[in-house]
């Protein structure tokens, strides 16, 4: 095992410890839970509190960050690179001055899919999820005051990308989940010459992230 | 509360701050420069982190707590705005800057007497304040030479002593001698973008930046990681003031940086000498510095908020303002942009230097023919990543293709398949200046030390702006499907916000009355205060990044200082 996998690791241990269930319910993909049986009234109940949220905002952020960046086979999504976990932290820590922001939200959000469909975002078919958002996306979903309906989109969207691409020492792009999915390197420290004028994909390892940089000094031949 | 004595207090050690600390300082006279934020060193920008850096600016003055506000008109309230440039440390914004390190043209320096030379007065816009600069590019050529050398700047030369040569930029104006370092590699998309410009008869060549295309004055040269724009350099390959000048200050044994410290107020005596600068500690105290000479070298929003803030009964309308000309002129670089993404390669636009790799001069300032356009000036027109550094989280702030959603199955399948495969070309489209485009202090917002926030009221949805505006997104798409792209498409409008590269505010002129400073950026109240950066441009210049120039007007000044100045102190024209 390298280095980098022994870091990795360890630092995967911490946080499953510190965010409870939601490591290891994340791993299923949406495609794969959607195989086995219809999500209607299945989603999951196990996306435990965090730092921040408490159980039913993260049952929630789980399942519409999930719509925003959906996994397939092959093809990892918000659960698979745990993106909760992620914006939970980043509500404990350093958007701790979106927190309020955040509840209002999600508050609002309870209310208008109960006002429109009588049940919370989680428990929504796909299909209903995906015009509860577009709804906010454009604006049109009724009965939001602070924040308005696209800001809270564009929040989450945004939050929801920092935490499939941003270093997973930040507790998102989980085993590199993000990276791999687009093909980012991660934070190399060189590149020679063959590399940055070929046409080829970049495939030298190690896909490197801050708890595993490599201490050599940069060279370039 | 401290007081200091000194000969000259800088406030602000950047990219024209950090070159006077160090003439000035080497030349024997006792200097302290004011940097409100902390003084990093370059182990401290390894590894990379693209969510710190780029995502939540770690080296910008964060906005929730130094805000600068912007709105439209008079009519609307401004809100805070992000800033592209704007610098947090000791260095400034050349700490993360993607490092850019253009001359302007000969011509950029008479813009206005060159329009009317060539298409009659009526073709300047009615309302604009477009000028020529009280010096010429001869003025400035041995200053654009020492910059380039003294900080070390790679390029391959266009024109030396009127010689053009082929595969610089053969627009560029005569140059005494080459650059100092050859030019950085290209890449993938440098070598897209020159395909394709070349084939439509222009004239790419690799941009210069001051960045070490091999070791230079004992600094490494570049690796290519592609982390530059918005990050600090983890080997000091690029030439930042934190790794050029500042070592030169401190050799000096004459140069004390104060870190942590906020200006917040010019002092002056009753005749309107300045007499020093109040400052806050990171403590919250108020402490003083009395000095001979006083340089302001804040970033563009900061120079004009603190003249407003210095106002004294001499100068009721803001320190050095008899003019009432502070805070006018504002002006920013407008952008139009394509992306293009490729089925049959990948591009990799995440390595190699990152912003605005290759360029074409061919539609910049007065390089083309202007008749029957219905606009004047012109564009740098270059490739880069998006965002101008090439990670997935800038990357993704791109616009889908038409037809593409924003989120879900189709935009994760769109940016997993061409997140490797795209680039963008852009132009950076040079404003007017117009005295109603302005900065002053907004009386809703103030900053954490409890200062109003520079407010800035700006529209850049003129007609001449739109017009100069909508050209270049069509050279861009012509370029764009010139490389054989599968997909070429636009970014959105900007709606009128502010670009980047802002200027403006403090001009600088050939007469008291209708300018703040003079060709030296000594003010004409005040001559023992001197205002630098790009709030002295009069004009953009052109499409070009202005840190180079900047630097180059920093030096003019550090030697009418040292050699005029210091020997008879008065007004130095």
């Amino acid at each position: 095992m390298s280095n980098e996998d022994k870091s990795r690791r360890a630092f995967l241990k911490g946080a499953a410890a510190g965010a409870g269930a939601i490591a290891a319910n994340a791993v299923v993909p949406a495609a794969q839970a959607q195989a086995a049986e219809p999500m209607t009234m299945n989603m999951p109940v196990t996306d435990a509190h965090g730092a921040f949220f408490n159980d039913d905002e993260s049952t929630t952020i789980a399942a519409f960050t999930e719509r925003l960046m959906p996994g397939a086979p092959g093809k990892p999504g918000a659960r698979n690179a745990d993106v909760l976990n992620y914006i939970d932290l980043a509500l404990a820590g350093a958007y701790a001055d979106l927190q309020e922001f955040y509840r209002h939200g999600l508050n609002q959000l309870d209310a208008y899919c109960r006002t429109t469909y009588q049940r919370p975002f989680a428990r929504l078919e796909e299909k209903q999820q995906d015009e509860i958002i577009t709804a906010l996306e454009t604006g049109k979903a009724a009965g939001f005051a602070w924040p308005r309906a696209q800001e809270f989109f564009n929040s989450i969207r945004t939050h929801t990308i920092e935490g499939m691409f941003a270093d997973p020492i930040y507790g998102g792009n989980k085993d590199f989940a993000g990276w791999r999915l687009v093909g980012f390197p991660g934070a190399q420290l060189f590149f020679s010459k063959a590399e940055i004028q070929g046409k080829a994909a970049f495939t030298r390892a190690p896909m490197t992230g801050l708890k595993s940089q490599a201490k050599t000094p940069p060279r370039r031949t | 509360m401290a007081t200091m004595k000194t000969d000259v207090v800088i406030v602000g050690v950047g990219g024209a701050g950090g070159i006077l600390a160090a003439e000035l300082s080497k030349a024997g006279m006792k200097v302290i420069g004011l940097e409100r934020g902390p003084r990093l060193k370059t182990a401290d920008f390894e590894p990379h982190d693209e969510l710190r850096y780029f995502q939540r600016q770690d080296l910008r003055p964060n906005w929730k707590h130094q805000p600068v506000t912007w709105r439209r008109n008079a009519n609307e309230r401004a809100m805070p705005m992000q800033t592209l440039n704007y610098g947090a440390q000791a260095g400034g914004g050349t700490v993360h800057y993607g490092a850019l390190s253009w001359r302007l043209h000969e011509d950029d320096f008479r813009a206005r007497s060159v329009t009317i030379a060539r298409y009659g007065a009526p073709a300047i816009p009615v309302d604009s304040s477009l000028t020529d600069w009280p010096l010429s590019y001869a003025d400035l050529e041995p200053y654009y030479d020492r910059a380039e050398y003294e900080l070390g700047v790679s390029g391959q030369a266009g024109n030396v002593q009127g010689k053009k040569i082929t595969g610089g930029n053969v627009f560029e104006a005569p140059r005494e001698r080459d650059y100092p370092l050859p030019p950085l590699d290209a890449d993938q998309s440098g070598l897209i973008f020159n395909d394709a410009a070349g084939k439509l008869g222009y004239h790419p060549f690799s941009s210069p930046r001051a960045i070490l295309s091999q070791a230079y004055k004992g600094r490494a040269g570049c690796t290519y990681c592609g982390f530059c724009q918005a990050f600090g350099c983890h080997i000091g390959a690029k030439s930042s003031i934190l790794v050029t000048k500042l070592p030169e200050a401190d050799a000096s044994g004459n140069f004390t940086l104060i870190t942590g410290a906020m200006c917040y107020r010019v002092n002056s005596d009753n005749s309107g000498r300045a007499t020093g600068v109040s400052y806050y500690g990171p403590d919250g105290s108020e402490n003083a510095v009395e000095a001979d000479l006083v340089i302001l070298a804040p970033f563009t929003y900061d120079n004009t908020r603190l003249l407003l803030l210095s106002k004294t009964a001499k100068f009721p309308n803001g320190f050095a303002n008899s003019s009432g000309h502070v805070g006018k002129h504002f002006m920013t670089h407008l952008r139009a942009r394509v992306q293009i993404a490729f089925d049959d390669r990948h591009v990799n636009i995440f390595m190699g230097p990152s912003a605005q790799k290759h360029s074409i001069d061919d539609f910049n300032a007065d390089n083309f023919d202007h008749s029957g356009l219905g606009f004047i000036r012109g564009a740098q027109i270059s490739v880069s990543p998006v965002a101008l550094e090439g990670g997935p989280i800038g990357e993704a702030t791109m616009n889908p293709p038409p037809g593409v959603p924003r989120w879900g199955a189709g935009w994760r399948d769109f940016f997993a398949k061409y997140y490797t495969r795209h680039a963008a070309i852009a132009a950076q489209i040079e404003d007017l200046p117009y005295p109603h485009q302005t900065i002053d202090l907004d009386p809703n917002v103030r900053d954490q030390w409890g200062l109003p926030a520079p407010r800035v009221t700006y529209d850049s949805r003129r007609p001449n702006e739109l017009a100069r505006t909508e050209f270049m997104a069509r050279k861009l798409e012509e370029i764009g499907h010139a490389t054989n792209a599968n997909l070429v498409w636009r970014a959105p409008e900007t709606g009128g916000a502010p670009g980047g590269h802002h200027m403006g505010g403090t001009r600088m002129g050939s007469n008291p009355k209708d300018s703040v400073v003079n060709r030296y950026s000594q003010s004409w109240d005040v001559p023992n205060l001197f205002i630098m950066g790009s709030s002295t441009f009069p004009t953009m210049g052109s499409g070009f990044n202005p840190t180079l120039t900047i630097q180059a007007l920093a030096y003019v000044t550090s030697d009418a200082i040292v050699n005029r100045y210091r020997r008879n102190p008065g007004p130095l024209v």
